[in-house]
């Protein structure tokens, strides 16, 4: 008889959450994805010139590919440590947001309040485990989740898209723990930001 | 004992009508004997050709490669053999039978060839070595590019012979590789990895292969277009025909029905992904599953009136059964927490899945009414994806026992788990063809 949270429930729980948790992202745990493997971070400057046809004005700084885009030019599919944007983190099997992923959410609301004409893609990811199709399904759970708190927050929807890339395109190659719960994410990629004066 | 032993032996030798009365279907229970069979390399009975050798054994080898994975056979060591095969007669009275009594054969494989231009004629007899008499004899022409399909071919014929059902080794496997660097492609091969084919090759993701009726389409699902949706490929022409998703959400995978008219397709729309009947062309007829959660890994019973498929709605992914018509569903798995990707035998007694067992998958099969599990596959590793055999006496599946995921192929009951041919990187999602027509 366990029902896991839907994302309709938490709305409602992290409305409650958010009125005393407040100390947010010094309770952020550090992001592995960018901790284990920043010395990529000074290989994004390629993104924006190579043309994702959607990048617009995009920074060459803290320009994210999507994850497909990484693969297709051979790049591992990590979130820049100057990306303004982090990815949050999800228990195996689990599309409910902890607190740690509420906390990264609320920062990433925050910077997309700052840059009102950005358009950002959610992309949910999994861990190797189970199978690939329920993995495609949950990866969509987590990314909807994700867009779900952020429009709690007060983003406009139409400025936040999905998709689910399941456990197709993992940042960390291992078989262990330690590369799953960098693998379980949902992951920003600005997809459009005009410049603003 | 010794004498019950015996009789036994017999009865799943050639005493056909007795062998078809005791061992319908099935040819040796666990703990049976396997049956002790020789195979001889072909006689070059044409011209002489350089590629005489690379005929002779290599069809030996498929038939030999084939009757071993199939698990009701021993197949006795060439290199034990007495008489030379370029020497010998294929025909009874043109060889001797001692030479294959002696080394404990019951059954005997001998054949000859000849190769003229791109064509191959084949003739391939099985022997009883201890009644001396000729069980089964055929010839074949082909080209000489698909002289293993006559191998293959040929064992088929020597399965119906014991079982009184014909073989599933004349059939292909298609199946997901990344080993053509780190792109997920599709590809297809016969079991011994012979006629290896790539189906995609767009440089992107490409999932869940499964086939047509006929062998001629496979669909699968890709990222090719950038947004996942599904793809009906036409293999003799090679064209693609793709599904638009009916709104702003994704096909992430499906399957087409057992008469091929229609599809089963999981779509995902805002996070939620239900099952949609479509036509084959991608059109959604109807909308089967109304759930706020996670429905996904649809496949057809054999009289395509009901669907297995996963679904969270009770907390974790476990298998249900929907009736097509009512499109009301039941729970079939209540073991374990992590129950995925279910096939339904054709057979229709039974449905293979995927479960989770600590920390590592396994294949399991239940009847399915529901009941008891039966696990096939050890928690040693992990083992997923299964996938039925077209007569329902074995299920291919990915593994990753011997490091990477290769795929292997196991008797329904779980014996003789083998690896097939693998392609150097991670083989995964097999999906095994119906009968091939030639």
């Amino acid at each position: 008889m366990e029902f896991r949270s839907r994302v309709a429930y938490c709305g409602l729980l992290m409305m409650v959450l958010v009125a005393f948790a407040c100390a947010p992202t010094a309770a952020t745990k550090p992001d592995p994805a960018s901790s284990g493997t920043g010395s990529a971070s000074a290989k994004t400057s390629d993104t924006a010139r190579s043309g994702d046809g959607q990048g617009g004005g995009t920074k060459e700084s803290d320009a994210t590919s999507s994850s497909l885009k990484a693969l297709q030019e051979g790049k591992p599919p990590i979130t820049p440590a100057s990306s303004p944007l982090k990815d949050a983190f999800f228990d195996f099997d689990r599309y409910d947001l902890s607190g740690d992923a509420r906390a990264v959410l609320r920062a990433n609301a925050d910077w997309l309040k700052n840059n009102p004409s950005a358009r950002v893609e959610i992309e949910g990811h999994c861990d190797e485990r189970g199978t690939n199709e329920y993995n495609l399904a949950l990866g969509a759970k987590r990314a909807q989740a994700a867009r779900d708190y952020l429009v709690s927050l007060g983003i406009a929807p139409d400025r936040l898209s999905t998709t689910s890339y399941g456990e197709e395109i993992p940042v960390c190659q291992g078989h262990s723990e330690d590369c799953w719960r960098q693998n379980r994410r949902a992951r920003f990629v600005i997809v459009e930001r005009r410049a603003t004066s | 004992m010794k004498f019950l032993l015996l009789v036994l032996s017999l009865s799943f030798g050639f005493h056909l009508d007795l062998a078809l009365a005791q061992f319908k279907g099935e040819i040796v229970g666990s703990g049976g004997q396997k049956f002790p069979i020789a195979v001889s390399p072909l006689r070059n009975t044409g011209s002489a050709t350089a590629d005489a050798g690379r005929f002779s054994t290599g069809i030996a080898d498929s038939i030999v490669h084939d009757l071993e994975l199939s698990g009701w056979f021993r197949v006795i060591d060439r290199s034990s053999y007495i008489e030379s095969p370029q020497q010998s007669g294929i025909t009874l009275g043109t060889f001797d039978l001692k030479d294959w009594s002696t080394l404990g054969a019951e059954g005997l494989v001998k054949g000859g060839f000849s190769v003229q231009g791109d064509e191959i004629v084949v003739e391939l007899r099985l022997f009883d070595v201890y009644q001396g008499k000729e069980r089964i004899a055929k010839r074949y022409t082909g080209g000489v590019g698909q002289f293993r399909r006559i191998a293959h071919k040929f064992v088929d014929e020597i399965i119906n012979q014991f079982t009184g059902i014909p073989g599933v080794f004349n059939t292909q496997i298609a199946y997901v590789s990344n080993s053509g660097g780190r792109f997920k492609e599709i590809y297809y091969s016969h079991l011994d990895g012979s006629e290896k084919r790539q189906v995609t090759d767009n440089r992107t993701i490409n999932l869940s292969p499964s086939w047509g009726v006929n062998g001629r389409t496979i669909l699968y699902s890709s990222f090719q277009d950038r947004a996942q949706t599904l793809y009906l490929r036409d293999l003799p022409s090679g064209k693609d025909l793709r599904f638009n998703p009916p709104g702003a959400g994704r096909f992430l995978g499906g399957k087409l029905s057992p008469d091929g008219q229609m599809v089963v397709a999981t779509y995902e729309s805002g996070g939620n992904s239900n099952l949609y009947l479509l036509d084959r062309s991608g059109k959604v007829l109807r909308r089967l599953t109304e759930e706020p959660g996670i429905e996904v890994s649809p496949a057809w019973s054999p009289d395509g009136k009901q669907i297995v498929y996963v679904s969270d709605r009770s907390g974790s992914p476990q298998v249900f059964v929907l009736d097509v018509q009512s499109g009301k569903s039941r729970r079939v798995t209540y073991n374990g927490s992590y129950n995925t990707s279910p096939e339904w035998s054709p057979k229709g007694d039974r449905i293979v899945y995927t479960g989770r067992v600590g920390s590592k998958f396994a294949i399991f099969t239940i009847p399915v009414e529901g009941g008891d599990p039966r696990k096939l596959t050890s928690e040693a590793f992990d083992s997923e994806d299964p996938t039925w055999s077209p007569d329902g006496r074995f299920i291919a599946f990915s593994s990753n026992r011997a490091g990477k995921y290769h795929l292997y192929v196991m008797q329904a009951s779980g014996e003789n788990q083998r690896r097939l041919t693998g392609s150097g990187g991670d083989d995964t999602k097999p999906s095994w063809s119906p009968r091939l027509v030639d």
